[in-house]
């Protein structure tokens, strides 16, 4: 344990600059839903409705936990933003404790470290320490932010332990992970694997007799019911495991060698297979596994939208300041609100197709594209073979997300019908998603060191405008730039095809231009 | 493209600047078909980016550039076909097995020896079956070694390829070049190891910011520079520190230390021959010599004085 206090200090040099933005958003979260949930169901009446429709709804249910948090204002915030800020801070966890345990043994940093003065359980305890902290910081913060917003104090602190809670389970496992594996990927995608199955295992709970909640983290936070009965013992469960994790990786990693693990990597392919012959192939190799937790993520997301898409009119009838959101206003509500998704889905699209494409400068300044490049593989081949991932994948992902909503939304109302017509509608918008990967593409070719930031920038314009012009009340012509203001808002507006292919032919002519840019200009190193 | 000239590299005053900084500046280069030409200079000298001008990933600001008959910006494709090419620092997909991107960068250029290949990852004792993650510099460096190697290409590009090998895998590397050498294929072989350079080089260039400062046979080159002489004499050797082209002359009784200008060599041999000479030995410049005289100015200029 020797220089366990040096490294701490250490790390949080490290993390003076991450972790903030972290523990920013965390507490955001609460906040907006807070003030919006205090706004929106203020009354017991408005309250009471609410609970009318949503805790009947097992979709809802299954989505945010259990309906009994609806019996106060402050059960409802919690009700609906506890699963995010869970998600939100169990990521944390992983990736602070992967990055200074396994993370840096793997670099051969750590090596560096334990060379000097330092004791082996150092690393870990260090880095379960500096969790710990930020565990302890996401609790109280979410404590303030809930009192500070006027919600009872007892149950504040409650909902704040809860969430620390949440954090610490997921350090630890981490911490437990990372001895497993040799590699920190490998490590993460057991913590993530662990993450998801105690989302879906408390939606399962929480949809049916609740049972199965309680063999998931997030499950025993939402049962401590803060400010709807306030129940303090569950908080024993997570503190407890937590405990005996903790000594189950110490235990471990006293029984490895440094820098292995105690499951041993898989060996992978001695020889290439025969479809990984050309560029194309290597860049669909690179981005497959992102695009597929993409597709399935905006799936998820429409599932979400369309399972509600049926009490939306009855939502809005009984909510009337909700209809200021949506596009058509209360008179067509569910198109209105078919519209809405539609357009969040493919903002999503979008800014999955410029991850995609910026895969361009980061495979260059890398280095990685120069032993590509000095084949037989010319620009305009590396090019289109990484923008063919980030056009097709973005209306692949157009797509789940018109599956999901189709098919959750036809269930509700009993038409099958819906799956084709969602899918159609969700495609309307790929133009202008496809225009922004265009304009990633233009600074690619053109300002290659500024790209990301320029691309990244037109993705939170189109955004703001989209999301936030009708309720900051911007002047029309702050939209006209933004794709999005000009494609038709299907399926509420009719489908009009002359803008669509007059975006389409823009963003063709801003990719040739793009390309023009990048066959003249030097490759970085 | 045209076949008039013989060389396969050929690199006339080429000019080349990143914003303030100028990283070649007037560089002349040529390599003939054929032969290995060893390409030396310290770190910052522009021998990657001669390189990378070599592989139209850099676009030049000025001068003649000319490679397998073609010019390598404008017909950079079909000059890769011909070319193969190993980076000095080889980044590789973290995801990807080694085996993987050999076979991928064979196909990219248009095909793999497949029995080569497996001879190499043998001879190299690499395990193609590991994540690019879990490989060590020298195991990145082995991948893009047989990838090239694996390949039929008739213009080898190397940069420092064996700055991550130990020494069992550098004997591997020159065993492999000089094979390439008797199939009549062309190397540049920019590089670090000396021993290297003069155990595989028909011919070297030294470049120092940005400038080819000198160019030849490593005999030509050793012309240009001193020879190590000790000799014993029947006579005290008096007189000789007198001769033109003689430096540092360290005389004991009858034993005489001193470094001669190889040009001046048999004007100072005549001169000791009636002294009744002994025994004599002599040493040719080794090219760490050539080097550290070109480098050596960057340094302190009194390194050279006090010996």
């Amino acid at each position: 344990m020797t220089g366990t206090l040096r490294l701490l200090r250490f790390l949080l040099r490290r993390e003076r600059i991450g972790l903030p933005w972290w523990l920013l958003g965390a507490t955001l979260l609460v906040l907006v839903q807070s003030g919006q949930s205090q706004t929106l169901y203020g009354t017991p009446e408005a309250l009471a409705r609410m609970r009318e429709t949503i805790g009947s709804n097992t979709a809802a249910i299954a989505m945010n936990g259990p309906p009994r948090l609806l019996d106060s204002i402050g059960g409802e915030v919690v009700f609906e933003v506890f699963t995010f800020v869970a998600v939100v801070v169990a990521l944390m966890n992983m990736f602070l404790v992967g990055r200074h345990t396994r993370a840096d043994e793997e670099s051969g940093r750590a090596e560096l470290i334990r060379s000097a003065r330092v004791g082996r359980h150092a690393p870990l305890a260090a880095a379960l320490t500096l969790a710990g902290l930020a565990d302890l910081t996401v609790g109280v913060l979410v404590f303030a932010v809930a009192a500070g917003t006027g919600l009872p104090v007892a149950g504040s602190v409650l909902f704040g332990a809860a969430t620390a809670g949440v954090g610490l389970i997921f350090a630890v496992l981490t911490a437990v992970a990372a001895q497993v594996f040799e590699n920190t990927r490998t490590a993460y995608g057991a913590v993530a694997l662990v993450l998801g199955a105690a989302y879906v295992l408390r939606a399962a709970g929480d949809a049916g007799d609740g049972a199965l909640s309680w063999a998931s983290p997030i499950g025993w936070g939402q049962r401590t019911f803060p400010y709807a009965g306030d129940r303090w013992w569950p908080l024993l469960l997570p503190f407890g495991v937590s405990v005996l994790l903790g000594a189950a990786a110490v235990v471990l990693l006293t029984r490895r060698d440094f820098g292995a693990g105690l499951v041993p990597p898989r060996p992978g392919r001695a020889t290439a297979s025969a479809w990984l012959r050309d560029a194309y192939a290597l860049a669909w190799r690179l981005q497959r596994g992102a695009l597929a937790g993409w597709a399935a993520g905006l799936g998820l997301l429409g599932i979400a939208y369309g399972s509600i898409g049926n009490s939306i009119e009855q939502y809005v009838r009984d909510n009337p300041q909700i209809a200021d959101f949506l596009p058509g206003g209360a008179a067509d509500v569910v198109d209105s609100y078919l519209a809405l998704t539609a357009g969040l889905s493919a903002l999503l699209a979008a800014a999955y197709g410029v991850t995609s494409t910026l895969r361009i400068r980061a495979e260059e300044t890398s280095g990685r594209s120069e032993p590509v490049l000095a084949t037989a593989t010319s620009r305009l081949t590396w090019l289109a073979s990484h923008l063919s991932v980030a056009l097709t994948g973005s209306a692949l992902t157009l797509v789940t997300f018109g599956l999901g909503e189709g098919a959750a939304y036809g269930i509700t109302i009993s038409d099958a019908g819906q799956v084709p017509r969602l899918i159609g509608v969700a495609l309307a918008y790929l133009p202008a998603a496809w225009l922004i990967i265009a304009v990633t593409v233009l600074a690619l070719g053109w300002l290659p060191r500024p790209a990301a930031v320029l691309a990244w920038m037109t993705v939170a314009y189109c955004a703001i405008v989209t999301l936030f012009a009708d309720s900051f009340d911007l002047p029309g012509w702050t939209q006209q730039a933004s794709p999005f203001a000009h494609t038709p808002g299907v399926p509420l507006d009719d489908l009009a095809l002359t803008p669509l292919l007059t975006i389409a032919l823009l963003a063709a002519a801003l990719v040739a231009t793009g390309y023009a840019g990048l066959r003249r200009r030097d490759i970085a190193s | 493209m045209t076949t008039s000239t013989e060389a396969a590299i050929s690199i006339t005053a080429l000019r080349k600047s990143f914003g303030e900084t100028t990283a070649l500046d007037g560089l002349d280069l040529s390599v003939a078909a054929g032969e290995v030409h060893g390409f030396l200079g310290p770190n910052g000298s522009g021998k990657t980016t001669t390189i990378r001008v070599l592989l139209g990933l850099l676009h030049p600001d000025a001068g003649e550039v000319r490679m397998l008959g073609g010019d390598p910006w404008r017909d950079a494709v079909a000059l890769h076909r011909r070319l193969t090419y190993v980076p000095g620092d080889v980044t590789l997909w973290p995801g990807i097995t080694g085996g993987e991107v050999i076979d991928l960068l064979g196909r990219l250029r248009g095909g793999v020896n497949r029995r080569r290949r497996d001879e190499l990852l043998e001879q190299f004792d690499l395990d193609p079956r590991k994540k690019a993650r879990t490989y060590s510099k020298g195991n990145r460096q082995k991948v893009a070694l047989i990838a090239a190697l694996a390949s039929d290409a008739e213009l080898l590009l190397l940069d420092e390829p064996t700055s991550g090998l130990d020494p069992l895998m550098e004997s591997v590397f020159q065993r492999c070049i000089q094979q390439v050498k008797r199939q009549g294929r062309t190397v540049l072989l920019s590089s670090h190891i000396l021993a290297e350079v003069e155990a595989l080089c028909d011919r070297v260039s030294i470049i120092r910011l940005g400038r080819t400062v000198e160019s030849g046979t490593l005999s030509e080159l050793r012309h240009l520079t001193r020879t190590s002489i000790a000799v014993e004499t029947a006579e005290p050797p008096h007189g000789i520190d007198a001769l033109p082209g003689v430096h540092d002359v360290v005389v004991e009784d009858h034993h005489a230390r001193f470094d001669v200008d190889t040009a001046q060599l048999d004007a100072v041999v005549r001169r000791l021959a009636p002294l009744g000479v002994r025994s004599m030995t002599s040493t040719p410049p080794t090219l760490e010599e050539l080097f550290l005289r070109h480098y050596g100015d960057e340094q302190a200029t009194g390194k050279n004085v006090a010996s």
